[in-house]
């Protein structure tokens, strides 16, 4: 599938909010970042430095793997960045679109807008709480343990699942931050 | 896992209490006086039947966030509360937090926001998910896990039915049918609630929930029934699957998802449910699906997956609770 054609048919999936059609791709043809952080490395290995660094549903053409890591990709980034990024960051397959509503009224956004707009932040709702706290019996206490529960949940950062995922030995497709360091070695 | 399972039945799901019934014609009736305009809608019942059908759509991310919340905390007043008292108990919450938010995180809603939390529930192997991202796990189902990748496994196949927004499924389903039952006349709202719902259908059929606490009770406690025989085969099949390719993306051998299904116990009180040998095999069948060809870009790893330990001591708080006997097979 050319390059146009492809893109065309994205965006018109990505407009009709369609879940997405996986399908092959072959070299030239563009990819989806899948992952949140996805880095565009300098060299095939995770611990290069990022040229770029990517988020769900954003774009690159596939340039093929290369021929000694296999599971590292060379891709160029949305701006003509070159680099190698992990095999499982990618996808055939564009994320969901999210329904928000704004003051620019109800509409469906990409995973990066839909961040960018604020909804993306998740506390139990005001109308569940209420709910819960309305309810006879031990609702109330369970209203409170999820709230305890969200608050500590967010403390778990994309740092510390790259860590994790380092010491666990997966695959290192969550980058540690959404964008690059400005130190040397930054990744 | 193996989720709505038994935990439907066992936590007793299908007795909640419908807090909008008892309302009778006269509720209406003085609610049409009040409200004015509900009784243009009752009263044109069977035109608004057959339009109830426009409530059929994806709610806005509000919306779910609000039905997820009211069915979360049902979850976690029947799950025994959470297990999230002591220190302990909290690193156990970060580890859990950390194997979902990064398989979450390369999901097809890898921004929505995620949280992960034990039901303090020492008898029933299970798992369950609410929209709006809320994934729990039973103390008993983690107490049974051999190793990282049958946990990853659990927590993907919840986070696959939060994507494939089953759950949501089964609240428009209500959402509709409850529009069916008050346009027809039906006295299960208020007139203010029967107005705000079928106001929906000259909007864009997306309800406000958080600002209509009696819809919020009313369909929260509905689709709550609605779990009562589990989904059905295809519905756990289709999230077996994205699971499965949640862990090849993550590095995990879905080798331990096999193993993690072993583990259940097939239940006799949903009829809809799955066997879980038929769920193995056909499982097997689509891994093999996976293996791209010669040229194309390959999607799915097949080199380099791990079954890593379970971390400890994060992990120690569940096993050394003792005194649980298993299911009989």
């Amino acid at each position: 599938m050319g390059m146009k054609t492809s893109a065309a048919l994205a965006a018109a999936m990505l407009a009709l909010g369609l879940p997405g059609m996986a399908g092959a791709a072959k070299v030239g043809d563009p990819l989806y970042v899948k992952a949140k952080n996805t880095r565009v490395m300098k060299s095939p290995s995770p611990t290069a430095d990022a040229v770029v660094i990517l988020q769900p549903g954003e774009q690159v053409k596939w340039e093929g793997a290369d021929p000694k890591q296999k599971q590292w990709h060379r891709v160029t980034a949305p701006g003509g960045k070159k680099g190698f990024v992990f095999q499982t960051n990618l996808s055939t397959t564009p994320p969901k679109m999210e329904l928000v509503t704004d003051p620019g009224g109800k509409r469906q956004v990409d995973p990066k807008k839909f961040v960018a707009s604020g909804a993306a932040v998740k506390a139990l709702s005001p109308g569940a709480e209420k709910y819960g706290n309305g309810k006879k019996g031990d609702y109330a206490k369970a209203v409170a343990s999820i709230k305890a529960m969200e608050a500590r949940s967010k403390t778990v950062t994309p740092e510390r699942i790259a860590a994790h995922v380092k010491e666990a030995g997966l695959f290192p497709v969550v980058g540690p931050r959404d964008s690059v360091a400005k130190t040397k070695g930054g990744r | 896992m193996d989720a709505r399972l038994k935990v439907f039945a066992v936590l007793g799901l299908g007795v909640l209490a419908s807090s909008c019934r008892g309302m009778d014609l006269n509720t209406i009736a003085r609610g049409v006086t009040t409200a004015g305009g509900v009784a243009e809608t009752v009263g044109g019942g069977v035109a608004k039947v057959k339009e109830c059908g426009k409530l059929d759509v994806e709610p806005s991310v509000a919306e779910e966030y609000a039905l997820g919340g009211a069915l979360t905390i049902h979850f976690v007043q029947r799950g025994n509360g959470l297990m999230f008292a002591t220190e302990g108990d909290k690193k156990l919450h970060d580890y859990l937090n950390i194997v979902g938010k990064n398989l979450a995180a390369q999901s097809l809603r890898p921004t929505l926001e995620w949280t992960f939390g034990v039901l303090n529930d020492t008898e029933q192997f299970n798992a369950l998910s609410a929209p709006g991202g809320y994934v729990l796990v039973t103390r008993r189902l983690l107490m049974e896990l051999d190793n990282e990748g049958q946990l990853a496994g659990v927590l993907a196949h919840e986070i696959a039915h939060g994507v494939l927004k089953h759950a949501i499924h089964k609240y428009t389903a209500q959402k509709v049918k409850t529009c069916r039952l008050v346009a027809g006349g039906e006295t299960l709202l208020s007139a203010l609630g029967a107005k705000a719902l079928l106001a929906a259908l000259d909007g864009d059929g997306t309800l406000d929930l958080d600002n209509e606490p009696e819809l919020l009770a009313h369909l929260a406690e509905k689709t709550v029934n609605s779990f009562d025989d589990g989904n059905g085969p295809e519905l756990e099949f289709e999230a077996d699957q994205m699971a499965a390719r949640l862990m090849l993306s993550a590095g995990y051998d879905p080798k331990d998802y096999l193993g993690l299904i072993d583990k259940m116990t097939d239940v006799k009180n949903q009829k809809n449910h799955p066997k879980k040998e038929t769920r193995k095999k056909k499982l097997v069948a689509y891994l093999e699906t996976l293996k791209g060809d010669e040229g194309e870009f390959p999607e799915y790893a097949s080199e380099g997956l791990r079954s890593p330990p379970l971390k400890q001591p994060d992990y120690a708080v569940i096993k050394s609770t003792t005194g649980v006997a298993k299911d009989t097979p």
